[in-house]
């Protein structure tokens, strides 16, 4: 069964039966230089930089990736609460953490 | 006639040229700004109205909201996370504008308008991701927003004004 995740406290239309704890996921990403210097260019003009857009979802994809992997190893089947953070570490370097909640759910 | 011309003077005549084009760039690069970039800002606010009028047309409605609990939806099946983003940025007229406008305070409406464009197009993408997913609505919607891709130079935050707005909610159905 695909693991659910959900941002609201309990997933509606399931009974939380077990917590297993804060499911962790982080990664850090660096800018790539050419498309730093394209994107340099783009902010001429002002509007939407897609070359960050992407790197940010891809990094943050991972995040949760690796949240999901962390609950599937505690024997979750769901989790929920998840909150993202972000943080820019140094030189155009952004930390990207999820977390949640590791439970185990069943259909009411 | 050509063996008058020696190396020495060849790579004399490049360095000039690319000081001059160094030079002429950045004055150039602000002049465009100034002219081109409202054009490209509000084609871009444009196609977002149409954009929502569509999804609007498509679903009666919204089908995004921030209660934690379905308002349409009966018996849930299964649900995910549902998550998008948008990094913009002011252009450097707008930046110029806003730096002075600073010195004296108040309302600073180059800023406001990069800021409602980036908010509005990233709860579109929400509505149009969830519309493709085959979401039937997406509950607990929350939109962050952060400057994770500033240059840190010493301590200090070297001003670029990028800014990421992240939008994300757990989709039903």
């Amino acid at each position: 069964m695909e693991m659910m995740t959900s941002n609201t406290e309990t997933i509606p239309g399931f009974k939380i039966t077990k917590s297993l704890g804060v499911a962790t996921g982080s990664t850090v990403r660096a800018k790539h230089i050419g498309k730093d210097i394209l994107a340099g260019l783009k902010n001429i003009v002002g509007g939407e930089l897609k070359a960050y857009t992407e790197l940010l979802m891809e990094a943050r994809t991972e995040a949760l990736g690796r949240m999901m992997m962390d609950a599937g190893q505690r024997g979750a089947n769901a989790v929920v609460n998840v909150r993202f953070a972000t943080s820019s570490v140094a030189g155009g370097a952004a930390e990207l953490f999820a977390y949640g909640t590791a439970v185990t759910v069943e259909q009411e | 006639m050509y063996e008058f011309i020696d190396t020495e003077s060849v790579i004399v005549l490049a360095l000039i040229l690319i000081v001059i084009v160094f030079a002429a760039f950045f004055p150039l690069a602000f002049i465009y700004s100034m002219l081109f970039g409202w054009i490209h800002q509000s084609s871009r606010a444009k196609k977002l109205l149409v954009r929502e009028q569509r999804v609007a047309g498509v679903v009666g409605g919204d089908n995004i909201h921030t209660l934690s609990s379905p308002i349409n939806l009966e018996k849930i099946s299964q649900c995910g996370l549902v998550m998008t983003n948008i990094t913009v940025s002011p252009s450097w007229w707008q930046l110029f504008i806003g730096g002075i406008k600073s010195i004296f305070g108040g309302q600073i409406q180059s800023y406001d308008k990069v800021l409602a464009y980036g908010r509005a197009e990233v709860m579109q993408r929400l509505r149009e991701q969830a519309l493709g997913e085959g979401w039937s609505e997406i509950i607990n919607v929350r939109v962050e927003t952060s400057m994770v891709m500033n240059k840190v130079k010493g301590g200090q935050q070297n001003k670029i004004g990028t800014l990421e707005f992240l939008a994300y909610g757990t989709g039903i159905r």
